[in-house]
């Protein structure tokens, strides 16, 4: 059983610990690319080229050192992201930009292939061991200057040609609080929010009144069913008893067993008839005592 | 020595009087430290909330000790500061979470178990914290911000710093300063609303005696709780995950050494350093406005309703109760949260009817219930307008 338990343990922690992996890298998406650049955004040399667009549409730091990008299905390891440059850790929600100039030499983010705008253009990006595809578009031949082709939401969304080109930056600019203007709209007054989240809070926590009534049905039911195993007695024979168990209060329970801990305790002086609780003198004074100034020692 | 020495000392000495505080000082200062060294008269003399009182109040004077902004990092608004850096655990949310595990540790919730009905009446106060929401509305407040002053009626303080972090970051401050005061005032606050709302009679209602109730289900509860609350509600993850999380650490018997680091060195580690940050973050510069006041108006207003929302509840409950099974109206203000003064109000206006009337286990059963609703409602707000 124990071995069991072990092994259980051991295959979920590593499932997760492959989960975890795996989400990182594949948290990066495809997001933008332009073909043709004559009148757009140039790189630190001061040339234009084409160039792809990758996101990461997820709110942890991701590294894509070691990742592949290529143009080529049959040939998925055709240019590696460096590894050592620690601006491939891209940032929640963030984007970084590489230029297809086939000039690999120029850096981390100059890809060895370039964009043709006489035929269509796969792009896929693989996963660092180069066989795990996480995200590939083919780019539509025909592309006009200076217009890009990207998700028209970043990370999700449907691929098509933008309106406007955005690189390095968000592809739907987000100038507005739809969420806030929506309340303040429709709801300036509070009374909708106020109806809606009075609900959700019932709704919660009625689940758990609901849950706890059954649950307590239950385990009341169990440990009056224990009660009689351990006097031998069965639930038909002894009906009547229940109803009179039930009748004992917490208090009178209460008072019953401080009275049989302080006999078992001989914490009690005997006098006529009345229970007096002993006198015990200390000799030191607890402030003075280690015990009360050191933090006490775990006990499990 | 000639003059130009003198000239020198007496240079050096305007520099070194222009940096201190009798030379920066301003009303504003001056009125806010008057605020911590109140707050601090308060938790000495009355014992309101002392553990939260006493680090706000000498983190009131520590914000508005005036000096010179020459980029010496030594404000709480100035990025790199010693203060900055503790402060980053309210700004950026971590320091709730982390009280609410304590929290969770060091709670019993065998009341509510026992008696899952008054759970509800721990829903019922969440009014206080919209009703606050419709009246910043009015007062013009955008909903986000509305949304932050609003959970002040939640009278849980780590829950209003984490709402107020994520909706309204510039309002954060008032907003700390107003839900911690204002749950150190619940003596004074409550009582009032509670014996306008209700009868003679109803206030020496008595409650049947709590159940025993077993280990499984106590280990049951954070679980069912947990799953339960944040499927419906997944914002309000990491506060109830740390509260049901600290719970289990305390039901489940075998983490004894975690449940006693959660609910005694670190809830005491995380208490002083969110008291001081909070009360520093109250720089006069930042925090005497216009809209502090509205804020702790609107605090004032909150905290009134939910009382009442949670008394009334009660009334309205007991339509339905038979006889022997009723609630004692008394422990609808305790819904509110503000774990356990609430709850201790609801006994000693209990025993100022009836001197064997004991309400306070019972008290505890919406106090605990309050808590959840209130990170639950944040988790709703959160969802709705973050």
């Amino acid at each position: 059983m124990k071995r069991t338990a072990i092994f259980v343990t051991f295959f979920l922690l590593a499932t997760c610990s492959y989960l975890a992996e795996a989400q990182s890298t594949t948290a990066m998406k495809l997001n933008e690319i332009l073909v043709v650049n004559e009148d757009n955004f140039v790189d630190d040399y001061g040339q234009r080229n084409g160039w792809v667009e990758l996101f990461n549409n997820s709110p942890a730091t991701v590294n894509i050192a070691g990742c592949y990008l290529t143009d080529d299905k049959n040939n998925p390891k055709k240019y590696m992201i460096p590894k050592g440059d620690m601006k491939t850790q891209i940032k929640p929600r963030q984007h970084v930009l590489f230029w297809a100039d086939d000039k690999a030499s120029r850096g981390t983010f100059h890809l060895n292939f370039e964009l043709d705008k006489e035929k269509e253009n796969y792009i896929g990006f693989y996963n660092t061991d180069g066989l795990t595809l996480i995200d590939e578009v083919v780019v539509p031949v025909g592309q006009k200057a200076d217009v890009s082709y990207g998700l028209d939401l970043d990370g999700t969304g449907k691929w098509l040609t933008l309106t406007k080109v955005t690189p390095d930056t968000n592809n739907k600019t987000l100038d507005t609080n739809d969420k806030i203007e929506n309340f303040q709209h429709n709801d300036s007054r509070g009374f909708g929010m106020t109806i809606a989240a009075m609900f959700v809070v019932f709704a919660g926590l009625m689940l758990l009144f609901l849950m706890f009534k059954l649950v307590g049905k239950i385990a009341t039911n169990m440990s009056k069913r224990r009660a009689l195993q351990a006097k031998g007695m069965t639930a038909a024979a002894t009906g009547e008893n229940l109803g009179e168990e039930e009748d004992v209060s917490g208090e009178v329970i209460a008072a019953i067993s401080a009275a049989l801990y302080q006999i078992e305790n001989d914490a009690h002086d005997w006098e006529n008839t009345i229970l007096t609780i002993r006198n015990i003198t200390r000799n030191y004074s607890p402030w003075s005592s280690k015990i009360h100034i050191l933090r006490h020692l775990p006990r499990k | 020595m000639d003059n130009k020495f003198f000239s020198f000392l007496i240079d050096n000495f305007n520099t070194f009087l222009s940096y201190t505080g009798f030379e920066n000082a301003t009303f504003g200062h001056i009125v806010m430290l008057f605020v911590g060294l109140l707050f601090i008269f308060l938790a000495i003399k009355y014992e309101f909330e002392p553990m939260l009182l006493i680090p706000i109040g000498f983190g009131i004077l520590i914000g508005n000790i005036p000096f010179k902004d020459a980029g010496l990092q030594l404000g709480i608004y100035e990025e790199g500061s010693v203060l900055n850096i503790l402060y980053q655990g309210v700004r950026q949310g971590w320091y709730p979470p982390l009280i609410f595990l304590g929290i969770g540790a060091m709670t019993d919730f065998s009341a509510l178990i026992s008696n899952p009905k008054l759970i509800l009446i721990g829903a019922a106060a969440q009014f206080g914290i919209f009703g606050a929401y419709i009246v910043a509305l009015q007062l013009g407040f955008d909903p986000s911000q509305a949304g932050a002053i609003g959970i002040i009626g939640g009278a849980d303080g780590p829950t209003a710093i984490f709402l107020s972090s994520k909706l309204a970051p510039n309002l954060m401050g008032a907003i700390a300063v107003s839900a911690y005061s204002y749950m150190a005032l619940v003596p004074i606050i409550q009582p009032p609303f509670m014996r306008l709302l209700t009868t003679k009679k109803e206030r020496v209602i008595r409650m049947k005696p709590p159940r025993a109730v077993s280990t499984t289900e106590k280990i049951i509860f954070p679980l069912v709780g947990l799953l339960l609350t944040c499927f419906l509600v997944p914002s309000g993850l990491p506060l109830l995950g740390m509260l049901f999380f600290g719970n289990l650490l305390k039901e489940c018997g075998v983490t004894r050494r975690l449940a006693e680091t959660a609910r005694g060195p670190m809830i005491d580690i995380v208490t002083i350093l969110l008291g001081v940050t909070v009360g520093a973050s109250t720089q006069a510069t930042q925090f005497l406005t216009v809209q502090s006041i509205k804020i702790f108006a609107l605090g004032a207003f909150s905290f009134i309703i939910a009382t009442c929302a949670g008394v009334l509840f009660v009334k309205f409950f007991n339509l339905f109760l038979k006889e022997g099974n009723k609630i004692n109206p008394l422990i609808g203000n305790a819904g509110v949260s503000a774990v356990p003064d609430s709850a201790r109000i609801s006994q000693v206006e209990g025993l100022r009817y009836d001197p064997q009337n004991y309400l306070l286990m019972h008290a505890m059963g919406p106090n605990v219930a309050g808590v959840i609703g209130s990170a639950v409602a944040a988790g709703i707000l959160l969802g709705f307008l973050g």
